[in-house]
């Protein structure tokens, strides 16, 4: 399975070197994050365009704010904080504006790479998580697909602990239903 | 981040199924591109001002508590301090050079570079005693091994300023024409196309 790098390979000087004005190392600090911030986006919002679109502003936004950026921070949450603001305004946005993105509308998340072996569910998987609310989806992809902590999802999300548990675990009981009445009509 | 505030009920296969379905990368191609095109705009938009640093700090619950007299104090010394950053700070360092961890190298400022020179010299250095030959690979010289040697220093430390485009470059360095290494200074590539572990080095325009 083609993995993002973990969060553990970034050099953690990095964003302190960033905030300081170094611009190769703000550079790193992109190339490092991309796969994983445009993954998130991808789930988020369904459709490359929106997601691109969300990781740049994203991007850009942590350039025009590391003098905010606290040296005894971690800049994983802070990175997911304004990216996931970022997926909840386009969703917001495109709900709003646009009749055609329709709630549980098949994501458009061709350009993901699946290792074939899982392939056959891959589809149904994108299927089940478009259907969920975005607050269930956004806190289990935190959860479960970047691997993040319940505090640091609080950090991300703004939303209590017990909150965060009960969306992921609905967003569990979800998927699990749906996919085993996908095996079984297999 | 596996920790024990995980729910058990959590981890069952089909949930570890939509998991690993899930936590597949998006497409390589274009990542290089589209990393440029971030940065690219990021780097033409304004940083916050110093001013709108010091308001936010204003606003922070251990700034506030200071008195009357050390917020004005605080605020000489920061009028001193930024504008010092702002004079001598790190945007005015050069950004093309890999610099040099001895200073014994000289430093290639991109701005010396004419205005419609696409290519900026790039400094590679490498500190290997053994080594009777290094050169440089990477898709700048499609990975010919031999085509860009480094030049050895009388301190032992291998140097070579190569002219690259602007953008993310993967490269290696060859010991002795047969044994590939990464760079041991720069961030690692996961993308090499050699299939060993590579290098990268983000090359700015001026």
């Amino acid at each position: 399975m083609p993995d993002t790098p973990p969060s553990s390979s970034i050099d953690p000087t990095l964003p302190l070197r960033a905030k300081a004005g170094d611009r190769q190392a703000f550079a790193l600090l992109v190339d490092a994050m991309y796969p994983r911030s445009l993954r998130f986006a991808l789930h988020m919002v369904g459709n490359r365009e929106d997601a691109e679109e969300a990781v740049q502003d994203t991007f850009v936004r942590v350039y025009q704010n590391l003098g905010r950026f606290r040296d005894d921070a971690r800049f994983e949450p802070w990175l997911f904080r304004i990216l996931a603001n970022r997926c909840r305004s386009l969703i917001v946005k495109r709900r709003r504006h646009s009749d055609l993105i329709q709630y549980g509308e098949v994501p458009d998340r061709a350009q993901l790479v699946t290792n074939g072996v899982e392939k056959d569910w891959t589809e149904e998987i994108y299927l089940i998580l478009a259907t969920l609310p975005a607050e269930q989806r956004e806190a289990f992809l935190l959860r479960h697909v970047e691997d993040m902590a319940y505090e640091d999802i609080a950090a991300v999300t703004g939303v209590g602990l017990s909150a965060l548990r009960m969306r992921v675990k609905r967003a569990c009981d979800v998927l699990r239903a749906r996919l085993t009445e996908v095996i079984r009509d297999e | 981040m596996n920790d024990e505030t995980n729910h058990p009920m959590e981890r069952d296969p089909l949930i570890e199924r939509v998991r690993a379905a899930l936590r597949a990368a998006p497409e390589g191609a274009s990542h290089q591109r589209a990393v440029a095109r971030v940065l690219s705009v990021a780097f033409a938009s304004p940083r916050r001002s110093v001013f709108r640093r010091a308001l936010d700090a204003w606003r922070t619950p251990a700034f506030t508590r200071l008195g009357a007299v050390a917020v004005a104090g605080a605020a000489l010394v920061l009028g001193f301090v930024t504008r010092g950053a702002y004079v001598a700070g790190p945007d005015t360092e050069p950004m093309t050079s890999s610099g040099s961890p001895t200073g014994e190298f000289p430093v290639v400022r991109a701005s010396d570079i004419p205005s419609d020179e696409r290519l900026i010299p790039t400094q590679f250095i490498l500190d290997d005693h053994k080594a009777a030959s290094v050169s440089i690979v990477g898709e700048f010289n499609q990975w010919k091994v031999g085509a860009t040697p480094l030049t050895r220093l009388a301190n032992g430390v291998w140097t070579a300023t190569v002219p690259l485009s602007a953008g993310r470059h993967v490269y290696a360095f060859v010991l002795d024409d047969t044994l590939m290494v990464a760079d041991p200074r720069a961030p690692k590539a996961g993308d090499a196309d050699y299939g060993r572990e590579g290098s990268v080095v983000m090359v700015f325009a001026p």
